[in-house]
């Protein structure tokens, strides 16, 4: 392989593709598209942040601003959880309109995280959205069929690939300019996307992006550009060995179809009819089962508690809990918390299974299809994926967790097992000593540690289109 | 003429793949429907269960005071699937069917949602619609492409203009047989799903026929006016699915864009405060701050006393009536916007025949964002008459053993769908017939 011929088989490649009205056209197009999923990405991510983070400030004023009052009372008063969107959601929207956006946090109850942006639309919202990811990952293919498809068919069928042949020019060195060329052409779509998605995520917030936002970006560039190399070479092997221009197109505009519409949405349908969510009624009701076995801490004869009061009477060596070091109401509700969470979380851990379960499929797909392995990666370096989502109510679910069992410390230390004349009250400083909710997105650690699947196979994909190029080289025909 | 013409198109590879294709996803369309309408049975019937056997254990714990009785218990309304529900899921699969709710504060527990996994959401529903709206015209495109051109490509068009009185009428039979064949495909699979999801024929499934049989008849003619420039194969493929892309993705998902940012629901997230803050703060305040404005909503009950210095549960279901009231503007507020957000989006799907379609179905088989407002607004009722019963009894401190508490069954919301076919056709009617107006003018230059 001489690389004088490679570089200029790629240039003749651009060449010939700028002479073509079709660039001209899909060109303009692609600016307009990118331009408004930009802005519109860019938009979405300031007003929607400016809004949780408004009412999370809001919330937490009234919080602050309460007077001194039972711990009790606060721990049922709760606090709240909004979630707050990734920098890079501006870039690949994900998951992010299907999962709620605001949970309410209080004692003794976990409650559901409500508001999506799903649950506030129209039918309509399942056509998709606009973002620069989705143009990359599903228009932008199709751009790139649209100007490869005749690279090599096309000279086939006007004979100049005879030509080139005898004026020797090898296979090797057609297949793998020709690649280059149309990745080369490729960029033409793809750099503005990662330049104004650069340029957005790093003045969106008083100029300031750090270290793990770039590193995710820096990650993102790498894997769609793996995406787009093995994109251009599928596109010239598909026009290599297509006797007509016409069967390069028709069988390109096949694959886009089946592996980008088609089959992830049919696997993941699949895996739901395989593994079926079980209502939420149904899940409620296996929770409230299993903490009818745990004992009622509302019933005063409950066997299971009034074990617990007789080993703490035994423990502290009193008669009555009236004599305990600490408040024994605030002990149970403390004991009882521990005890529904854990029930609680146990439950949606198996629910959760059950969700990974009807995602396997699709994403196990990765491997016959590079379109699912960088859908995956993109969403999940833009904090948009099915794990920042767990990850979310996790980090509440705690939240709420420490809240309650905070006010249950407050009340055992502070509050009287006694009933006085005096309403039992602690000092209001207790509220502002404890902290707000605050959202920390996963760790790259974890997230390439989630997506090994996808960036293996995008990178089997890379190696595996190389090698079957080498392949073709050895065998294809000029006529 | 047609048999020849019949014949040699169902002996190629194309007829078979579409067959296969659309029967096979169409198929599989409908069982998940079938799957969807079970859930949602099922759940139905679990609730009925739930609420008897909570109401009965509650009962048991809490027989001596009705108004702690009534902090806990819970009562379901639902709205139930009809048979074409499962033809087009719209909306049913984020917002819930079953609301289960205490006497308390109502805004707090009216947008509670359903437990679904997000990755299943993001990918949508594969529904009988699904297969109508995007399959059907795809697979219309890949059998319309080349009408002409693969005559012309074969050098047989010659042969053909030779031999027939008019080329343009040849074109027409060609056409026919493939959109005939679509129909059929179209016709066999409405049966299908009559006979599996044993929908009643009545007028909301000829509704939802006569849409399918109108979109088709627009890609129809979107096909054939392309056909009818007479340019090469790859351009109409590259054109036609150009189309297709810009009105099932491009179009529809620029229109939520621009829905989405122009009008946000900050409404929502201020409820949810103002709820909380509007009873919690009320525990700090004097009683006489809570009782006047719940006597000012419910002068009738004036009459009850409050005792000053302790706790009394008129005082208690007086401040949760509080997080209702003091939140009720901006619930208001919230449901205006998303009504907003449903009429604009409808206004601008009525030039969009994709759009128009997808939401006429929804409408159709109640699965639409209005039709969970009108839920929601059956919600609003059936908690303010569970109040407006158990008010008075708590205030009386009624005796929990007199009261029959086995009546208290899920309640069925019945909403009423009102079929306009105007709306529905019209559109698509218009479009249709201004798209073959400009075939014929493209078929007389010949």
């Amino acid at each position: 392989m001489r690389k004088s011929v490679i570089i200029i088989i790629a240039k003749q490649l651009w060449k010939n593709a700028f002479r073509s009205k079709v660039l001209h056209v899909t060109l303009t197009l692609a600016i307009i598209l990118i331009t408004f999923a930009a802005y519109s990405g860019w938009k979405n991510y300031k007003d929607q942040n400016r809004i949780r983070n408004f009412y999370q400030e809001e919330a937490r004023h009234s919080w602050e601003s309460n007077p001194d009052k039972h711990p009790h009372r606060m721990a049922h008063y709760g606090s709240f959880a909004f979630r707050l969107k990734h920098k890079l959601s501006l870039f690949d929207f994900g998951m992010e309109n299907y999962i709620g956006n605001a949970v309410f946090l209080e004692a003794h109850k976990q409650n559901t995280i409500n508001f999506s942006e799903a649950s506030l639309s129209t039918g309509l919202l399942r056509f998709g959205e606009i973002n620069l990811a989705m143009l990359l990952k599903v228009i932008f293919p199709l751009l790139i069929f649209y100007l490869g498809f005749g690279v090599i068919a096309n000279e086939r069928e006007n004979s100049t690939l005879k030509i080139m042949i005898t004026q020797g020019a090898s296979w090797n060195e057609i297949l793998f300019g020709k690649s280059l060329g149309l990745i080369v052409l490729s960029m033409l779509f793809f750099i503005p996307v990662m330049v104004l998605t650069l340029l957005f995520i790093s003045t969106t917030e008083n100029y300031t992006i750090t270290f793990a936002e770039m590193l995710r970006f820096f990650i993102l560039i790498i894997t769609y550009l793996l995406f787009y190399g093995i994109l251009s070479i599928i596109t010239i092997l598909v026009s290599a060995t297509s006797t007509t221009a016409k069967n390069s197109l028709i069988k390109l505009l096949g694959i886009w179809l089946i592996f980008i519409i088609i089959l992830p949405k049919t696997l993941q349908a699949l895996g739901y009819y395989l593994y079926p969510t079980p209502s939420k009624i149904e899940f409620e009701s296996i929770v409230e089962n299993d903490l009818i076995k745990e004992g009622d801490s509302h019933n005063p004869d409950d066997a299971h508690y009034k074990t617990i009061r007789d080993s703490v009477l035994l423990a502290n060596n009193v008669t009555s809990v009236d004599q305990l070091p600490f408040n024994y109401g605030g002990f149970i509700m403390n004991e009882s918390e521990k005890i529904s969470s854990a029930i609680y979380n146990k439950h949606q851990k198996d629910l959760f299974n059950i969700y990974k379960n009807q995602n396997t499929i699709e994403r196990f797909s990765a491997l016959i299809n590079p379109y699912t392995a960088i859908k995956h990666i993109s969403m999940a370096f833009s904090g948009t994926d099915f794990a920042s989502y767990i990850d979310f109510q996790h980090q509440a679910e705690r939240y709420r967790y420490q809240l309650a069992q905070k006010m249950n410390t407050l009340q055992m230390e502070f509050i009287p097992n006694k009933r006085t004349d005096k309403p039992n009250r602690i000092d209001k400083s207790h509220w502002k000593a404890f902290p707000d909710f605050k959202y920390d997105f996963l760790s790259i650690g974890s997230i390439l540690k989630n997506e090994f699947l996808s960036i293996f196979s995008l990178i089997l994909w890379s190696i595996l289109s190389i090698i079957i190029m080498i392949r073709l080289s050895k065998k294809a025909k000029a006529i | 003429m047609y048999s020849i013409l019949f014949k040699s198109f169902i002996r190629s590879k194309i007829a078979i793949i579409s067959i296969v294709l659309l029967m096979g996803v169409g198929l599989i369309s409908i069982l998940l429907g079938k799957q969807f309408i079970q859930k949602q049975e099922k759940a139905i019937s679990e609730a009925e269960l739930f609420q008897k056997e909570s109401i009965k254990r509650n009962v048991m714990y809490h027989n001596d005071d009705i108004g702690l009785l009534l902090y806990y218990l819970r009562f379901s309304l639902i709205k139930e699937p009809n048979n074409l529900t499962g033809l087009s899921i719209g909306q049913r699969d984020v917002n819930p069917s079953i609301q289960t709710v205490t006497i308390r504060g109502l805004e707090g527990q009216k947008y509670d949602t359903d437990f679904e996994n997000p990755s299943l959401l993001l990918s949508g529903n594969l529904d009988l619609g699904f297969v109508i709206i995007y399959l059907f015209p795809l697979v219309l495109i890949a059998l319309t492409f080349n009408l002409f051109s693969e005559e012309k490509e074969r050098k047989t068009w010659r042969l053909i203009a030779s031999q027939t009185a008019s080329t343009v009428n040849f074109l027409y039979k060609k056409l026919t047989i493939r959109v005939l064949f679509l129909y059929m495909i179209l016709i066999v699979l409405f049966l299908l799903a009559i006979s599996i999801l044993q929908i009643p024929i009545n007028e909301a499934l000829l509704a939802f026929i006569s849409i399918s049989v109108f979109y088709l008849a627009f890609w129809t003619s979107l096909c054939f006016l392309v056909v009818s420039f007479q340019k090469n194969s790859s351009f109409n493929a590259l054109a036609l699915l150009s189309v297709w892309i810009t009105l099932t993705i491009l179009f529809p998902a620029i229109v939520n864009n621009y829905v989405m940012n122009t009008y946000p629901v900050p409404e929502a997230l201020r409820t949810m405060i103002e709820q909380r803050d509007g009873y919690h703060e009320k525990w700090d305040e004097a009683k006489e701050v809570t009782m006047d404005n719940f006597f000012a909503h419910y002068p009738q009950y004036k009459k009850y006393p409050v005792p000053k210095d302790k706790f009394s549960w008129l005082w208690y279901y007086g401040m949760q009536q509080m997080g209702d009231d003091e939140s009720r503007e901006s619930s208001k507020e919230m449901k205006e916007k998303i009504l907003l957000r449903e009429s604009i989006s409808q206004t601008i799907a009525t030039i969009i025949p994709t759009m128009h379609t997808q939401l006429m179905f929804n409408q159709i088989t109640q699965t639409d964002l209005n039709n969970h407002m009108q839920f929601l607004d059956h919600l609003d009722k059936f908690h303010e008459e569970l109040r407006l019963y158990f008010y008075p009894k708590i205030f009386e401190n009624y005796l929990v053993k007199n009261e029959d508490w086995s009546k208290f069954k899920p309640k069925i919301a019945l909403i009423q769908n009102h079929i306009n076919w105007g709306k529905s056709i019209y559109s698509l009617l218009f479009i249709t017939l201004l798209i073959s107006f400009l075939t014929f003018l493209n078929l007389r230059k010949i």
